[in-house]
Order: C-alpha cells, then structure tokens, then sequence
C-alpha cells in the first residue's frame, strides 16, 4: 500500500486529506509542522507528500529546497492559499512535482495524488501507447483505432497522449488545461468538455465501445472497457 | 489615473502676488505723480500771474505816449515767444502791439483768465493756451497782455516721462521676475505630481518629495506624506482583514466540497439524494471559482513586479487563442474568424496573464452571441500599438454600461440568462493594468461589442515577427 505524508498545519484540511487519500486505499501520516514534517519525509520512505506551502516553524518551500538537496526525490504535490503564477512557478522551481491552489476539491487532489503516484508507469523508452484497441505512436503522432487511422489536430493528439499516459486514471479539467494548454488560469467549465467532446468523437465512432469515461463531478479517464 | 496638469488653467501664487504688487506699484508712483504735477503746476501757475499781475500794475498807471514807450521798451527786453501786447481802442480794433486781433472770449473785467485758445492766426505767439488780460487805460483805449503758460507743459511732460521710466522699470523687471518665479514652484510641483502619479498608480510606499528648504511646499508635500503613511496602514489593516477573511473561508469550502463529495459517492447511483447532492456539489464548484477569481484579483492588483515579462509573439498566442475557442464557438453554432496581419511586433508582457485576458474576453463573446452569429479575433499595428479587438454579433453594451461592466460582480440585465461568473472583465481589467495597456469598450461593426486590448509597443524598437 503507498504511503503518503501530509505536511499541513490546519487540522481541517488536514482531516479532508487523510479521509480523502484513505478512500483511495493510501496509508496516510500526517505532521502539523514544518519540523516535523521534514524530518519525517527525511527519513519515512514515503511515496509522496503534500505540502502546505505556509507552515509554522520550517517553510514548505524550504522543505522542498531541503529535501532535494538531501537527493531525496519523493514526489511533491504542494498545496498553497497562494495562487498567483510567481508563487506556483516559484514552488515547482524549488522541486515541487505539482501545485495546486487552496480551496481545492478533495477529488481533484486525489487526483494529482494518483497521477504523481504513478508517474513514472510508462517508461521513458516506450514508443507507443495502448489501451484497448487504441494506439497511439509517440514518434510518428499516429493514431489508430482497430484498423482505421485517426485524424488528429495537434491539441487533440496531446490531450489523447495525456490521458493515455495515465490510463485507467482520473484526469481533472484542471490537469488537462495545465497539462495540454499549459494555462493555469480557469476557463470555465465546459471549454475542456468540447474539447473532451471533439476528441470522443474522432476515436469513440458509433458502434465501437466508448473508451473515454467522464467520472461524475470530477474528470475524464480513459481505460479498457470493464 | 491621470492628475490634473498644473501648468494648464492653473496659476501660482507667487506670479499673483507679483501682479499685485506691479498694480499697488504703478497705482503708488500714479498717486504720487499726479500730487506733484498739482502742486508744482499750480505753484508754476501762480509764478505766471504774478509777473502778468505786475506788468499789469506797472501798466495801468500809464497812458498816452508813456505807456507807448513802455510797451516798446519791455517788447525789447521780453522773449517775443513768450510775452506780447496789443492796443485796442474803445471799439477793441488794434492800434499796436503784435496782438493783431482781439482775443475771443477774453472778458473786459481787468482780471487775468486763462485761454484755451490763444491767439490762432498770429505767428510767434502762443498758439495753444496762454494767460490773458485786458486792462482799461485812462486815455479809453484797451491793453492786452497775454503770456505763454508753457513751461506748465515742459514740467506735465517731465513728470509723465518720470512716470512712464518708473513705470517701466517696475513692470519690466516684475514680469522677468514673475517668470523666474513662477518657473521654479512648477518644476517643483511638477515633482510632486510625478510622484503623486505613481501612488496614485497602486505604489503607496511612494512618498511626494522634500526639499532642503522646508517652504510652504515642503510643508503641505509632509502633510500629505503623513497622511499617505496612515492611508498605507489603513490599507494593510484592511487588506489583512481580507486576508483573515479569505483563509478562514479556505478550509470550510474545502471541507464542505470534500463532505458534500463523500456523501454522493457513498450514495448509490438511485439514491434520491444523488440528484440534490450533485447540484450542490456544482454549486459549491462554482462557488470554490468565484472565491478563486477574486483572490486572484487581488493578488494581481497586489503584484507590480514584472519578473513574469517577456518578449512574446502576438501572432503565436492569438492563433492558439483561436485554436482553442473554436470547438466552443462551433458547438454554439457561432462563427470564430482570426483575422490578423501577416507580422505583429513582438510583445513585452506576461503569456499566460495575456492569454488570460483574452481568453476571458472571446469567452465572453462568445457566451453573448446567440447562435448564427459571428466572434471575430482582430489584430491591428499602428505606430503606437498593436490592438487586439474581439468583436461580436450579440447585443453589444450600451454606451452607458460601459464604464460599469469593468466592477467587479457586475452584470448586465442581458447577462441574466448566461452562466458566467462576472468577474472575467474585472481579471481583464486588473491584468490590463498590470500591463499598462487598455482596455477600450466599444461598438462592434459585427453590431455588437467590441473590446479591444491596446497594448503599447516596447520602446525599443521590435524586430518583425
């Protein structure tokens, strides 16, 4: 079972995050201070961090300066009430793995859990990527489904590459918008939908089976059919 | 915001006082003048009479042959410009002297009187106005003296020359003084309104600069700086306030996003909850957005730094902007046109802040245009600028909401019946401002709105894109 250390002072929050990864089937430690959240990620092994970006006595972002320096390479979702671009770019500079700005949906922390859980799933050698009888080649940028080749725009062989490195996970609008667009700002809803939509209709034709699901409330994923 | 320009409608004490002082001046030397041109002339006026009063006496007591021979004799020893008499008899017809005529008007009561209009058609005598007199001799016939009052007009010439001297040399150097003086409180305020600019700009840790001279400037310069120091706390106070305000709304939105969430999904699929549950997890997304959008505002209107900045490519960002509102559009049954030229100068700015802004308004476009209508990206270059314009077919803004629609939370009535957070102008606003750039709202020749971002070049000069 993945271990995961929450480093968060206000125990609200910090309730919401260990209830929300538990329901994911992590084991998740929580420290309600700097100190002791650095000397934990020091020397716990954990597979991930969340990181509050303000805590008391030692910094998040002096956690993060600190624990990449010991080569320490766990990965680390910061979590900050600072959302401004410097702030974000600032925290990933530092060795942040990925940032995500409070108040946030606990699903789409999940989420970004997930995502940097298993980051490392496809190998950097792989060429290609499959799920069902979708595949997408990583370096000519095609894609076919069973025997028909797909047309694809730029944009859309992105966010297909996108979901289909992480297949089988929930990817949020959110993730997609940074993700594909690069852009952190939000775009309204039902932008990344069209774009989700556009995209269903290239590689989901009539009578094949749907291999885009929307999870209810929170995002895409793309994944065999059960 | 641009502050009033003190060199235009407005004037300086110190050229009011020096006016003042020129007018006190001139009104002093013209008092001053007019006494002495009315003592010294009627002084001089009376010398006159005096030397008529005596030829007079010495006249009268004469006649006949004598008188003759007198008359000769001081002719001989007077200035001819000056004095003359004239012999008349009883019907006042001349008999000698070089007064060829009778004075008009002159009054046969034996008293000196002064005349307006001498003698006009004799030569060598006063033409203008002298003193006159005529005297009754024993023997019946009439004198005449008359003498020229001239001098009175050297000395009334000499006192308006003195005058007009003064005058001048008052006037001349007051207005050079007014000049120099005025010159400098202006560079000076000039100063203080660089400065002022900048605060009014968002920068409250400037103060309005201070001379060594500690003037009446200096004065009000340190009263107004002491009053930027309390207004500069009070902004801290409010906006820990808000800050204070803003966290402790953090976590109970996150945890009631994060409740209302593990509910639903420990509700099955037919729950009669399921539906209620959704809706207000929905609610409370846009909610967790709205909160989201004004904190970004703030800390947009907080952020001067430009570290962000760099030399992007117009052209690039507005295809991508194209790009990714066309799904969008076409779904809406709107038509989304980029129409730009074929090289756009390259930008000094924030990408993801402009991309921001635009975003938010072809969003916007696009959310106001009933279906069939048409969204239009259009990019200009002038000398000054390069424009972006996004116009519309929907109903466009009245002229009189325009000014409005950049409040934040504002709505117009036509906005009612689209979802939207109507804080997207305020962050366009903000991010605009951020940029010195501006936002201009206008009529669309689609007929509807347009609003155009004109974002000035950088000063040095770009290389085409």
């Amino acid at each position: 079972m993945p271990r995961v250390l929450t480093i968060e002072d206000d125990a609200v929050t910090a309730q919401e995050i260990v209830a929300e990864l538990s329901s994911h089937g992590l084991e998740v430690d929580w420290a309600d201070n700097g100190r002791e959240g650095l000397s934990k990620a020091i020397g716990g092994g954990y597979d991930l961090i969340t990181l509050d970006r303000m805590l008391p006595e030692v910094d998040g972002l002096t956690i993060v300066t600190t624990l990449r320096s010991l080569k320490i390479t766990t990965p680390i979702l910061m979590i900050s009430a600072l959302s401004d671009v410097d702030e974000r770019v600032r925290g990933l500079r530092a060795g942040g793995d990925d940032y995500l700005t409070k108040p946030f949906a606990s699903d789409e922390m999940a989420a970004r859990v997930e995502v940097l859980l298993r980051r490392n799933s496809v190998p950097v050698t792989q060429t290609r990527l499959q799920v069902c009888d979708l595949e997408l080649d990583l370096i000519s940028h095609e894609a076919r489904r069973g025997e028909q080749a797909l047309n694809l725009l730029p944009t859309e062989y992105k966010l297909l590459e996108y979901l289909m490195r992480h297949a089988g996970q929930v990817i949020t609008r959110m993730m997609i918008f940074e993700e594909v667009w690069g852009y952190h700002f939000d775009p309204g809803t039902n932008l990344i939908d069209v774009h989700i939509g556009r995209l269903r209709k290239k590689i989901d034709s009539p009578g094949q089976t749907p291999l885009i699901r929307t999870v209810r409330g929170s995002g895409y994923a793309i994944a065999e059919p059960v | 915001m641009p502050l009033p320009n003190p060199s235009k409608g407005w004037s300086s004490s110190t050229s009011r006082l020096l006016a003042l002082y020129s007018f006190l001046f001139v009104a002093w030397s013209s008092i001053l003048m007019g006494v002495l041109y009315f003592e010294v002339s009627s002084y001089l006026n009376k010398l006159t009479r005096h030397s008529m009063l005596q030829r007079q006496h010495l006249f009268a007591h004469m006649s006949g042959k004598q008188l003759d021979d007198a008359l000769l004799a001081s002719e001989a020893f007077e200035q001819r410009s000056f004095d003359a008499y004239g012999l008349f008899d009883a019907q006042l017809l001349p008999l000698g002297g070089r007064i060829g005529a009778f004075p008009a008007g002159l009054k046969l009561d034996g008293r000196i009187h002064e005349l307006k209009q001498c003698l006009v058609d004799t030569p060598h005598l006063p033409q203008d106005s002298c003193d006159a007199v005529a005297i009754h001799i024993t023997d019946g016939r009439w004198l005449v003296l008359i003498r020229d009052n001239g001098s009175l007009f050297v000395v009334t010439r000499i006192i308006l020359d003195a005058l007009l001297w003064g005058i001048s040399l008052t006037l001349i150097p007051g207005f050079a003084g007014w000049y120099l003086l005025r010159r400098r409180p202006l560079k000076r305020i000039r100063a203080v309104q660089a400065s002022a600019e900048l605060i009014v700009a968002g920068d409250l840790t400037h103060r309005l600069p201070l001379s060594a001279r500690r003037d009446e400037l200096d004065m009000l310069a340190a009263i107004v700086n002491a009053m930027l120091d309390r207004i500069e706390r009070l902004m801290h106070e409010v906006k820990g306030v808000c800050d204070n305000i803003a966290h402790d709304l953090r976590t109970p939105l996150t945890r009631l996003r994060a409740q209302l969430y593990r509910m639903r999904q420990q509700s099955g699929e037919d729950d009669p909850l399921a539906e209620p549950l959704d809706q207000a997890i929905a609610d409370t997304d846009t909610l967790m957005a709205r909160f989201r959008g004004l904190l970004r505002i703030s800390e947009l209107e907080d952020r001067r730094r430009r570290a962000g900045f760099v030399e992007l490519d117009p052209h690039g960002l507005l295809l991508e902007l194209h790009d990714f509102y066309l799904p969008l559009a076409e779904d809406g049954g709107i038509q989304l046109t980029l129409e730009q030229p074929a090289s756009l100068p390259a930008l000094n700015g924030d990408r993801e802040l402009l991309f921001e802004a635009l975003a938010n308004l072809v969003g916007n476009a696009i959310k106001f245009t009933p279906e069939g209508g048409q969204v239009r990206i259009l990019a200009s270059v002038d000398e000054q600028a390069v424009s972006v314009a996004v116009d519309d077919s929907g109903p466009g803004i009245p002229s009189e909401e325009r000014e409005a629609v950049l409040k934040r939370f504002y709505r117009s009535d036509e906005g009612h019946r689209h979802a939207g957070f109507g804080l997207g102008l305020s962050i366009v606003s903000a991010i605009v401002d951020l940029h010195g750039y501006r936002l201009l709202i206008d009529a669309s020749p689609l007929g509807g709105a347009r609003l155009m971002l004109r974002c000035a070049r950088p000063l040095s000069p770009a290389a085409p894109v």
